[in-house]
């Protein structure tokens, strides 16, 4: 049985969010996966290393303000988990968070989760559209696409990207990259529905999931006719070449 | 001055002519114009109404309610100015006063009503002087073209408090309109629905409003009706559910209409619209709040509303071989999911078609969708024969559905609108349904009109032979 753990879907529930937790939920059922998703909110119990996958949302400043209270509480909990291989999706603000810590326009720094080693410096412009971004899968190239909508600037460390632009704006505008990714930890600002289109991308998370619970196999294909046709239009639309 | 005020009204109606002429549908340009020639026009036309201004403003069924209360006051013998196409921007406001006026500048009318976008209230606010101000409810909108709702509400809370003489007529369910009673120190109506035992208990579209106003508290519901529409009342201040001067009991579906009992002033009356949908008794229960508060007869305004035709696409309704078909506009999730909520309760077997574009005005972020509970068409997919979508993103949209669990053999992708359109309209259900965003709309509404008229025509023909 593999356990989904939705972080603040109460809160963080504006940019379609939820859709991360459909598709990886029901690509699990599509393939007889066992899968149950459970709801945390501010101030619930939750310990980080029961739980399979983990989905951290984006919101607005305020809900932003309040779960990162929230989160400071358990971050030593969430820590040993990602070091122990949890796989965790954090999206743009959730992303974030994650980090060393967040400067503001004043030059105030707020501290985050410091999980991951990256910090983010508040940007004088939004950067606001399609972006596709070119993620390495399993040692393949794969093009994956969104929306994001962000105006803070993110600059990586020690750790690697999610993926390259291909085209939009990504971590900064500036140095190309776009995400994060730490151990099992994936982090996007490609923000909302992000899974459900890229199927290759839940899958490989489903995989990872499977592979920390000691189950080491292939998945079956599904009819991912929708999916190809969702992406393939957007694509088209940025004139990039699917490989 | 006055000459200013009429070389800027013909200046308007010039840009009018020339936008029909070109095909556009640019409702908001005269007044643009207008403003341009004369940045008072707006002021000096608007302070002409003789009678006062009534202003909706809210993010769901704004349209719908200010056209019902122009149907009133028109039914009760007045003479009146009204936005009706939904051109709700300064731009738009000033137009359909600039399109009312003589070209001497000089308007005739008793009443003006005038929706207003909810970024647009401060602005507008500085230029006329509403004497009723009804607000329908607040939830968030497509997020790259608004600023957060928390800003709005307090830039229309701000823009309220600097008039005088006002009285609001207000959603006393929702908790983001109801404070507006205490927060405004203005004059307040509260108008409400009454929690049944059929109301939902909990909710599972709970947006915003979790929290008290006033003083951050976890707000306690004994009813939903959808949203954070309810019956609530704050767990550590006194904020609370304001008990409505009127309140409507027993809602429920009729056939085609929607009915419910209306008790104000200790009078009880039956209240019944033609128009599908729980947000559209909302509606008609904020326009008969605006007009009782006015003064018309109570009888005048029951019979105006219960003959009240939506405009286009707010569940505008067509024929079409023997068929019914609604076509309405969908663009944010709590009205999206509405409309469905109003789909699934209407028997019969239904065809449905819906149109996603990202153009500017539809939001170029579609996320939203995801946020929509197509679950509910999931659950019960038997009266539901075919689901088509088209638009630009008519693919995300597909996909959608399929998550929601929505058999995949009813999904149907028709890239091109007019096959899509017709499509739905011919397929083998009892009705079909159309939902479109915002630049499909006009499209979707054409093609329908041309399939039904022609229909029409077509069947006079027949029977003119035989
Ligand atoms: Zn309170």
């Amino acid at each position: 049985m593999l356990s989904i753990c939705h972080l603040y879907p109460d809160l963080l529930n504006l940019y379609g969010d939820r859709g991360n937790i459909m598709a990886f939920h029901k690509r699990c059922l599509w393939r007889k996966i066992p899968v149950k998703t459970k709801c945390v909110s501010l101030g619930e119990d939750v310990d980080f290393s029961e739980h399979d996958f983990v989905l951290l949302g984006g919101g607005s400043d305020r809900e932003q303000n309040l779960i990162s209270s929230d989160l400071m509480k358990r971050r030593d909990n969430l820590q040993e988990a990602i070091e122990n291989g949890l796989v965790v999706l954090a999206i743009c603000g959730g992303y974030q968070l994650l980090g060393g810590y967040y400067l503001t326009r004043e030059g105030e720094s707020i501290p985050g989760l410091d999980i991951l080693d990256f910090y983010t410096q508040a940007g004088d412009r939004r950067m606001v559209g399609n972006i596709a971004v070119e993620v390495e899968l399993g040692g393949r190239p794969v093009q994956v696409v969104g929306f994001e909508n962000h105006s803070g600037q993110t600059f990586l460390g020690g750790i690697r990207s999610l993926g390259k632009v291909l085209s939009g704006n990504g971590n900064n505008g500036r140095d190309g990259l776009e995400g994060a990714r730490y151990k099992n930890v994936f982090c996007s600002y490609l923000h909302g529905p992000l899974l459900p289109k890229n199927n290759r991308l839940t899958d490989a998370l489903i995989s990872l999931a499977l592979r920390r619970r000691g189950l080491n196999y292939q998945l079956k294909s599904l009819d991912d006719d929708f999916e190809d046709q969702a992406r393939g239009v957007m694509f088209k639309r940025m004139g990039i070449k699917v490989k | 001055m006055i000459f200013r005020l009429s070389a800027a009204v013909l200046a308007g109606r010039i840009a009018s002519w020339l936008c029909r002429v070109r095909g556009f549908r640019g409702s908001s340009m005269p007044g643009l114009v207008a403003r341009k020639a004369d940045p008072d026009s707006l002021r000096k036309l608007a302070a002409q109404v003789r009678k006062g201004t009534i202003v909706v403003s809210g993010t769901n069924g704004k349209t719908t309610t200010a056209n019902m209360i122009t149907g009133v006051l028109g039914d009760a013998g007045y003479k009146v100015v009204s936005n009706r196409e939904g051109a709700n921007m300064i731009g738009g406001v000033t137009s359909s006063f600039v399109m009312s006026s003589g070209i001497d500048g000089k308007i005739d009318c008793d009443y003006a009503v005038i929706e207003i976008d909810e970024a647009s209230m401060p602005g507008v606010l500085k230029e006329i002087t509403p004497g009723v101000v009804v607000l329908t409810n607040f939830f968030r909108d497509q997020l790259d073209r608004y600023w957060e709702l928390d800003k709005v509400i307090g830039v229309i809370r701000d823009s309220l408090r600097e008039q005088k003489n006002v009285v609001m007529v207000l959603n006393a369910d929702d908790p983001l309109v109801a404070q507006f009673g205490k927060t405004t120190g203005l004059p307040a109506f509260f108008y409400g629905l009454a929690g049944t035992e059929h109301s939902r208990k909990t909710s599972t579209q709970m947006r915003e409003a979790r929290f008290c106003p006033f003083c951050g508290a976890d707000l306690n519901y004994d009813f939903y009706h959808y949203g954070q529409l309810g019956t609530y009342n704050c767990l550590k201040c006194s904020f609370e559910r304001p008990k409505p001067r009127v309140e409507a009991l027993d809602a429920g579906v009729n056939g085609e209409a929607n009915e419910c009992r209306l008790f104000f002033d200790r009078r009880e009356v039956s209240l019944s619209i033609q128009v599908q949908g729980l947000y559209n008794l909302y509606n008609a229960l904020a326009a008969f709040s605006a007009c009782l508060q006015l003064g018309i007869d109570v009888k005048t305004i029951l019979k105006s509303l219960n003959n009240y035709q939506p405009v286009t696409g707010r569940m505008e309704k067509f024929s079409y071989k023997e068929k019914n078909v609604y076509l309405s506009l969908v663009k944010n999730p709590i009205g999206f999911s509405e409309v469905l909520a109003a789909l699934c309760a209407a028997k019969g077997s239904k065809d449905v078609l819906i149109a996603v574009n990202d153009n500017d005005a539809d939001g170029k972020d579609i996320s939203w969708l995801w946020d929509v509970d197509f679950e509910m068409l999931a659950s019960d997919h038997r009266p539901i024969r075919k689901l088509i979508c088209s638009g630009v993103r008519g693919e995300e949209m597909a996909l959608r559905l399929k998550y929601a669990g929505v058999p995949v053999e009813k999904i149907v992708v028709n890239r091109d609108l007019k096959v899509a359109v017709k499509n739905a309209l011919n397929g083998s259900a009892g009705g079909a349904y159309l939902f479109s965003t915002y630049t499909a709309l006009w499209n979707v509404h054409k093609i329908v009109k041309q399939l039904a008229d022609k229909e029409d025509a077509d069947a006079q023909h027949l029977s003119s032979v035989s």
